[in-house]
């Protein structure tokens, strides 16, 4: 079954152009110059239900004006786009009860309220219930370990606990599909790795479509078995994500801080890693995880010499999009 | 048939979940309330000295109509109404900025729904609140509100007075979904309900023209009307102002639709 599908989705945007200083803005006042900005091209995508996909792509590629048409909050420019059955920005109330949206940087939550009353309006607004509503907010409170959370104000939350309840507010009303816009964003390692858990678990129990946007890799790599990257508004590559990890996700850095004194020739020599960046103390050491493994490279690198301090990161996604875009010729993104 | 009642039943059970939610986080803001009553507790204040020295130049207890005890509790009335009503342009304006309208528009529940829920619940609570500290100062200068079905007529009339206050506001905030800067045209509005509402002034006292003019505006149906029925019951026709208050909420209702239909469709929803 397909959950979502679009032809030539398309949005172009008029945006204002103005000179710099104080001259610039009394002449846009009186001859405002226009120029036409096209947010998405022709985007042409197929999601089956169950997927859970990462869509992808630069700061201004596409991403959250794609998922806003979907969603039905914006309204295309020109193309064609069926989520559920529905056509979004035509029947966005009955597309509503369907759909789950998180988008990261900003609050469903009341902020002076505790998480519960939230999920009581949203409990309302989606027509639970009330005992479906309690048993499912039981089960997802559960799940979600949101327990002690659920009768603190919002304000007194870390983000961490604040986006677990955001979540799980979003799942309150069994959604069928599932927005995620930068679901992970600003959290630590831990946090992340559990909401990327808690994700997966409702994708694999409840069969939730995941759509989601991610600047971390991390969420590509471990939530989602396929990956759609835009650039410029067109799209650059849609391939499974344990291709994508054979060909491009196959580095990942870390970052070592040496004691006073200490030799960093030591540093090299370590098969599949190599030094590409050095800042005072801190050096950071690419590793091709195709030649060797993190673990190999750390071992041999604390048998050599002494180290303050480290930590791996997967390369930023900037990063691997830049690559993919180098990998490809221009006339292959869709334009 | 059913369909339809059941529509309608589901509706106004998530217009109450909006305005209980709504009057739950009021009550966190309490320094915001302070500082309101303080405010209030002036100006009326210095409007009472104000009445209370033309009053005694005029040398009569009747001005245009208004005992110095009527025109105090008017001002009373019209100054806990107006500052009940929430900051709609400013949130409607903020929400199209950072892109927070977002959320409100991936619910199933209407966007003006929601709004009128909340800013029903809030003003009403303000309202309340604000009469409260209204009677501190009136009480003592010019004696007991004792206005008999006056008091009902306030009551009535104040929900469709909050309801046309909702719709003008609101005309001016979905412009924000163009201009996404309503504050001038807000300011304007502000000041429109301030001289020709009959905020500061009774339309009464007003010249004989202007009168005629505001009869034709839906000004007068946010603060003359409940303000000047509570205070003179009997000099009121209360089914003709509530006529008059149905038809600027019909009016304004198509518009505010017809506005929000147009706006969302050209909206720029902000931020990633």
């Amino acid at each position: 079954m397909i959950a979502l599908h679009t032809r030539a989705l398309s949005k172009t945007f008029k945006v204002k152009r103005k000179q710099a200083g104080l001259a610039g803005s009394f002449r846009a006042l009186m001859r405002p110059e226009w120029e036409t900005k096209e947010a998405v091209k022709r985007i042409d995508l197929t999601v089956e239900a169950g997927e859970t996909v990462a869509f992808l792509g630069p700061n201004g590629a596409g991403k959250s004006t794609t998922i806003k048409m979907l969603t039905g909050i914006m309204h295309p420019t020109a193309g064609e786009a069926k989520v559920l059955g529905f056509v979004p920005w035509k029947e966005r109330n009955a597309l509503a009860y369907r759909i789950g949206t998180v988008f990261g940087q900003k609050s469903q939550l009341w902020y002076h309220l505790p998480p519960v009353d939230t999920f009581d309006l949203i409990s309302r607004i989606y027509e639970l219930t009330r005992g479906d509503y309690l048993t499912r907010k039981r089960d997802l409170v559960d799940r979600f370990e949101i327990g002690p959370y659920m009768n603190t104000p919002v304000r007194k939350l870390s983000l961490g606990e604040r986006m677990r309840c955001e979540i799980a507010a979003s799942m309150l009303h069994r959604p069928r599909l599932l927005f995620l816009d930068e679901p992970t964003i600003g959290l630590d390692a831990v946090v992340k790795q559990r909401i990327r858990e808690l994700i997966r678990e409702r994708n694999r129990t409840e069969g939730t479509t995941v759509f989601l946007t991610s600047h971390d890799a991390g969420d590509v790599e471990q939530l989602c078995s396929r990956a759609v990257v835009i650039h410029h508004g067109g799209i650059l590559l849609d391939e499974p994500v344990e291709k994508l990890k054979r060909e491009v996700l196959n580095r990942k850095t870390i970052w070592l801080t040496l004691p006073e004194g200490a030799d960093p020739l030591e540093l090299r020599g370590a098969e599949g890693a190599e030094v590409t960046e050095k800042n005072g103390r801190r050096y950071r050491v690419s590793v091709d995880l195709k030649r060797t493994g993190i673990e190999q490279v750390l071992r041999l690198l604390i048998g050599r010499i002494r180290i303050e301090d480290v930590s791996v990161e997967d390369p930023p996604l900037e990063e691997i999009i830049q690559h993919l875009y180098r990998m490809r010729k221009p006339e292959e993104v869709t334009t | 048939m059913n369909g339809t009642a059941f529509r309608w039943k589901a509706a106004v059970r998530k217009t109450g979940a909006v305005a209980q939610i709504t009057l739950r986080q009021q009550l966190a803001y309490k320094a915001d309330f302070v500082f309101r009553s303080l405010f209030l507790l002036l100006i009326l204040f210095v409007f009472v000295q104000l009445w209370s020295t033309a009053y005694d130049g005029e040398g009569s207890e009747v001005v245009g109509g208004f005992t110095l005890k009527q025109i105090v509790w008017y001002l009373v009335f019209t100054e806990a109404l107006t500052m009940a009503g929430p900051p709609l342009c400013a949130r409607i304006e903020e929400e199209v900025k950072n892109g927070d309208i977002a959320v409100r528009l991936t619910r199933p529940f209407s966007y003006l729904a929601y709004h009128y829920a909340s800013y029903l619940s809030e003003a009403l609570f303000r309202f309340v609140i604000h009469l409260g500290v209204g009677s501190a100062i009136a009480w003592p200068f010019v004696g007991a509100p004792s206005f008999g079905f006056g008091w009902l007529g306030l009551a009535v009339l104040s929900i469709g007075a909050l309801t046309v206050d909702f719709l003008l506001k609101a005309v001016v905030a979905l412009c924000a979904f163009w201009v996404e800067e309503v504050r001038g045209l807000d300011f304007v509005l502000q000041k429109l309900q301030f001289t020709v509402g009959g905020m500061l002034l009774p339309i009464d006292l007003m010249p004989e023209w202007l009168q005629r003019v505001c009869a034709w505006l839906p000004f007068q149906a946010v603060l003359y009307f409940p303000a000047r029925t509570a205070v003179n019951s009997e000099g009121a026709n209360l089914a003709a102002q509530l006529g008059v208050q149905l038809a600027w909420t019909a009016l304004l209702g198509v518009l505010v639709t017809e506005v929000y239909r147009r706006g969302v469709k050209k909206l720029h929803v902000n931020g990633g």
